[in-house]
């Protein structure tokens, strides 16, 4: 499960292509000599599909191994190269949060830019690094499995409770032996040392 | 699907008849009798006929809605390869969207009309709750109806995509420029089920060999020529769209009701829990009564020892004394006798 590529680009509404602001790119598992075509490919690929969303939409789009997903608001567009065990709603709430922190940041100056930006925003590449676990970035896939978590331990919790029943059990029959013999106990002594007072 | 109500109009009409003939056994009985039954058909006549109508008729367009789905079923079952009568298949997709949209409408109006009816006149329980049922089964007919249509959507992009990947095993290359623009088209948010049908339509146009079989890796040719990497990655790209049955806003909508049926069970189990360290509890108390009790036998069992062993202890004292003068009475008799 890991997200390969972050990018965030500039659509225009009029079908041109879209202008790079910000990329955060992970091909550390491709061969070094292939890295840098590998880099271009991700950069045509999210231009064409950055194309082709309309703004206010949602998309995915399936690519050999990868999965594609964009998010395009209001012509800004962002997108995430991601493999495809990685869950689409975690992707789609990860692209939402990149969307916000840029507009934090860089307010409305992305809609001048006519060039591509190629400067590295310190924040993607750290979100790269850290959204590689779908659980960071989607809370609720988070809580879900803190959820499970705590009812695996509630599950052995009840076990030894009833293991520990089961030996309260022994003991209370234990214990009521133990009276019984010392009643018995008792009795018999007294009974013992009644006909010693004689003597 | 059990219907949640049960058809008694038969009874009813026995019922009617013999109370009739009741009424006209004894005359007295008769008027109330007939000015029961006869305001009974003018009044339900006017308003809640209207109801009843409109229900019909919703039912009546439920039904042909099934029935037109049922028959997409069968077309997107039967699309082969080569003759995907696509067109028609489309055209009654779209008719069937239509036909939903218009019958959602028409029931939200009877439920609005039924709650008027139900504010204006004080009907009785019974009819209240038989215009509920009315609704709420039309309604759940509906639902059906939807969910069979999107089985069947399902289904046929299933075909597509089986299609395309056997394509792709026995095609060539030369992927064009005019397939791949079109592809990009599809996934619109409302209607979650025009994706599939979207998808159909863009990727028809790539019937010619969409190639670029690229069976290995990109990686593979991209050494080999520098300009190809364009070409690979119109190739490569077959987009096929991942055709979404629910879309993002619904993912989350399950995710959130996962994650609140999970707290519940939660708080069940903790309730069990609970209630069982309570009965533990009780097995403690009663152990330590045992051992109070054991503890209290043992303590008068070794107090009456004691008193006794001092008895005795303090016996022995009295014994030496009693042997001593028996033993001064046999001297002093021996003394006597010898």
């Amino acid at each position: 499960m890991k997200i390969t590529a972050l990018l965030v680009l500039k659509c225009n509404p009029d079908g041109s292509d879209p202008v790079v602001l910000a990329t955060a790119m992970d091909v550390s598992h491709f061969g070094y000599f292939q890295r840098s075509s590998v880099k271009e490919f991700i950069l045509f690929v999210a231009r064409t599909v950055g194309k082709r969303t309309p703004p206010g939409q949602r998309q995915s789009v399936q690519h050999e191994e990868y999965k594609v997903h964009s998010y395009n608001r209001n012509g800004l567009c962002v997108m995430g190269f991601m493999d495809d065990h990685y869950p689409v709603r975690s992707s789609f709430s990860l692209l939402n949060q990149v969307l916000d922190e840029y507009q934090k940041n860089f307010g409305e100056s992305w809609r001048t830019a006519q060039a591509d930006n190629m400067q590295p925003w310190p924040y993607l590449n750290e979100a790269l690094n850290k959204y590689q676990d779908p659980a960071e970035a989607d809370k609720l896939l988070k809580i879900q499995r803190e959820l499970d978590e705590t009812k695996i331990i509630l599950h052995k919790t009840i076990d030894s409770v009833l293991a520990r029943g089961e030996k309260l059990d022994s003991l209370v029959e234990k214990s009521s032996d133990l009276s019984a013999a010392s009643q018995m106990f008792y009795k018999q002594a007294k009974k013992t040392n009644q006909c010693c007072t004689i003597l | 699907m059990a219907s949640p109500y049960r058809d008694r109009t038969a009874e009813f009409r026995s019922l009617s008849q013999t109370l009739k003939k009741i009424g006209g056994a004894t005359t007295a009985v008769d008027q109330p009798n007939n000015s029961f039954v006869s305001p009974k058909p003018p009044n339900p006549a006017s308003s809640r006929s209207e109801f009843n109508k409109k229900a019909s008729r919703i039912g009546l367009g439920i039904h042909e809605a099934s029935q037109k789905i049922a028959r997409l079923a069968k077309l997107a079952k039967r699309s082969s390869m080569f003759d995907d009568p696509i067109v028609e298949i489309q055209e009654l997709t779209a008719l069937i969207k239509d036909d939903i949209t218009a019958l959602n409408m028409a029931l939200s109006d009877l439920q609005t009309l039924q709650n008027l009816e139900i504010v204006e006149g004080n009907y009785s329980q019974d009819r209240v709750v038989h215009s509920t049922t009315v609704c709420d089964d039309l309604k759940s007919k509906l639902m059906g109806a939807t969910k069979e249509l999107q089985d069947v959507l399902t289904t046929r992009t299933e075909n597509i995509k089986a299609h395309e990947s056997r394509k792709q095993i026995f095609s060539a290359n030369a992927l064009r420029d005019s397939p791949f623009r079109q592809h990009a088209q599809p996934v619109t948010e409302p209607p979650p089920w025009s994706s599939p049908v979207n998808a159909s339509e863009s990727s028809q146009p790539s019937a010619l060999p969409p190639g670029g079989v690229q069976v290995g890796n990109q990686l593979r040719r991209r050494p080999a020529v520098d300009n190809a990497p364009s070409h690979h990655m119109e190739m490569s790209m077959l987009q096929q769209v991942v055709p979404r049955q629910e879309n993002y806003s619904q993912s989350r909508a399950v995710a959130l009701h996962n994650v609140e049926s999970t707290i519940t069970e939660l708080g069940g189990i903790f309730t069990h829990l609970a209630t069982m360290v309570a009965q533990q509890g009780e097995l403690a108390i009663r152990i330590d009564d045992n051992m109070d009790e054991s503890l209290a036998n043992v303590e008068g069992a070794r107090n009456a020892l004691l008193r006794h062993l001092n008895q005795i202890s303090s016996n022995r004292w009295l014994m030496i004394k009693i042997f001593a003068v028996i033993i001064f009475f046999l001297t002093v008799f021996m003394f006597f006798v010898a």
